[in-house]
């Protein structure tokens, strides 16, 4: 599904954030991505959406080799993968339904379509019965939920989560990651950054371990070292 | 394509409506831009009109020198008939003249001038001369101005000139403020556009982040901006025509000039109006949104 080669990042000013990377992630894999703060996670996950490109080396998503993806081509790419972002991104003034259904509309889907896929999906992350409210009327855990709709309502192969339980209940945190695993079962790959060591012990996943821009250890019992 | 349009179209017209203030400043300014360019032509329109009909009278009036007795106006009068080039020339007593002005003026005013007739009267006698061949109007009137007794010619051929002259100012000068006015009309339209994508830049960042191509993501800004000019290019028609139809209203009750009745040059004046303003509301959300649909992803966010 994704495969970095030696690829390295600076930023414009001068910032190094990756150094090198080589990975490899299969389809229907689930990856938590772990690190301390400033070690170039975000940036991991920015190369694979195309929000930024490499300095140096070769990204393949799916089978597309991103140094060939043309800016115009961007879009098309996004469409396979759901982003999912600690700060919900939800839209205040429209309900629950309209959020997810948005995303619909971006790509071009009917009414038809919106109105018969929208309420399934709320049904997946249990939110069915909040379909009319407004985002403030919810907790931190709906709001991701809802967020986390919004990203699968395109049926994506690939969902992008980038510390999803940040602004959550530690409690519903689980609840979210316990959803995002029932996804990945269904044949999703999820790359997940957190910073939560209780949830990565938890779930018995993949975890790669990021610091100052490389990849310090990739293995699946993960042990946390400083905590 | 064709069922996301009409998601766009009412994602345009939301974005006017929740940004009101900035539209209707927009609109404000294209209205008198509109307005400035409009009237500009119809003076134009107008100016040429008046030159053909002075043109096209191949007659002018000559006037006998102050107090000149009525025996050497007469014998001025052979004079000229005796000219070659001359069609028909017709004697204008100046008591004649003098009713003719106190007609024009109408019964109040006419008052004013009752004072001048008679003996009192300060208007000269005058021919109507009109002429065979126009080709050679300036050579004849400079014949009849030898003859003695003769004291002017209202010559059409100089106010023609004095038209052109205004219409060619009122061209060049109206051309640098209806750029100017346009200049500002783009930078109101595309300021409002920008105002309306900086509060839903949220909006576009998700858009984006979920694969919306750049011009699903512009469209609705052009959107805005072609209604913006649509709305205004009627504004600025219907304005016009109200203004213009009271001018010619008052012009035609005052002077002998007839202006160019509106009824003709609405229909091509509306649709100028409504192309000049969809075009301006264009441009303006394309230069709006351009230099942002370059950025990606979270950097719109925090912008
Ligand atoms: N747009 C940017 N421009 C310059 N430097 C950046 C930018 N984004 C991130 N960085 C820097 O790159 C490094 C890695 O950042 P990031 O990938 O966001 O780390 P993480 O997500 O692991 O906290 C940090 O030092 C950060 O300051
Ligand atoms: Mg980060």
């Amino acid at each position: 599904m994704i495969e970095f080669q030696n690829v390295s990042k600076v930023y414009s000013n001068g910032t190094q954030a990756l150094k090198n990377i080589s990975i490899k992630v299969d389809d229907g894999e689930f990856v938590f991505i772990v690190g301390q703060s400033g070690a170039g996670k975000s940036t991991f996950l920015k190369l694979i959406t195309c929000e930024e490109r490499p300095t140096d080396g070769e990204i393949v998503v799916g089978e597309q080799r991103l140094s060939e993806l043309k800016r115009a081509e961007v879009p098309y790419l996004r469409r396979m993968m759901g982003m999912v972002f600690q700060d919900f991104r939800l839209i205040n003034k429209m309900t629950v339904f309209e959020n997810v259904a948005f995303a619909m509309h971006v790509v071009g889907a009917s009414s038809r379509e919106i109105r018969r896929r929208v309420p399934y999906i709320l049904s997946l992350v249990n939110l069915q019965d909040k379909a009319q409210c407004h985002p403030r009327e919810l907790s931190g855990g709906e709001q991701q939920r809802v967020g986390l709709a919004r990203a699968l309502v395109n049926n994506p192969k690939l969902l992008i989560a980038d510390e999803p339980t940040g602004n959550v209940d530690p409690a519903l945190s689980f609840e979210i990651v316990d959803l995002l695993n029932q996804i990945n079962k269904r044949g999703t790959t999820i790359l997940m950054v957190t910073h939560e060591h209780s949830l990565v012990k938890h779930f018995q996943r993949r975890v790669v371990e990021i610091n100052s821009g490389a990849v310090v250890s990739d293995s699946c019992n993960w042990e946390a070292r400083d905590d | 394509m064709i069922k996301s349009f009409r998601y766009l179209l009412r994602e345009g017209i939301k974005n006017i409506w929740s940004n009101r203030t900035m539209s209707l400043a927009s609109v404000g300014v294209l209205v008198s831009c509109l307005l400035l360019t409009g009237a500009a032509v119809l003076f134009s329109m107008n100016i040429s009109a008046a030159m053909k009909t002075v043109e096209g009278t191949n007659s002018v009036r000559v006037y006998m020198q102050q107090g000149l007795p009525v025996l050497s106006s007469v014998k001025a009068g052979e004079e000229i008939k005796k000219l070659d080039n001359i069609a028909s020339c017709k004697f204008v007593p100046k008591d004649r003249a003098i009713e003719n002005v106190m007609g024009m003026l109408g019964e109040k005013d006419a008052n004013l001038l009752a004072g001048m007739t008679g003996k009192d009267n300060p208007l000269p006698d005058a021919y109507q001369v009109s002429f065979r061949d126009l080709s050679k109007y300036k050579d004849t009137v400079s014949k009849i101005l030898k003859i003695t007794g003769v004291g002017s010619v209202n010559d059409y051929s100089d106010i023609a000139a004095k038209l052109t002259k205004l219409d060619h100012m009122v061209t060049t000068g109206g051309f640098w403020v209806i750029l100017l006015l346009s200049l500002v009309s783009l930078f109101i339209i595309s300021n409002t556009i920008r105002a309306t994508m900086f509060s839903r830049r949220l909006e576009i960042n998700i858009m984006k982040s979920v694969g919306a191509t750049n011009w699903f993501v512009r469209v609705p800004f052009i959107v805005e901006g072609v209604v913006i000019g649509l709305i205004s290019g009627v504004l600025s028609s219907l304005l016009l025509q109200l203004l213009y139809g009271r001018l010619v209203g008052t012009l035609t009750s005052i002077t002998l000039f007839s202006p160019i009745p509106m009824g003709g040059i609405a229909v091509p004046l509306t649709a100028a109006f409504l192309a000049a303003g969809s075009l301006f509301g264009a441009v303006g959300g394309m230069i709006s949104i351009g230099k942002y649909l370059k950025k990606e992803g979270g950097d719109i966010v925090d912008w």
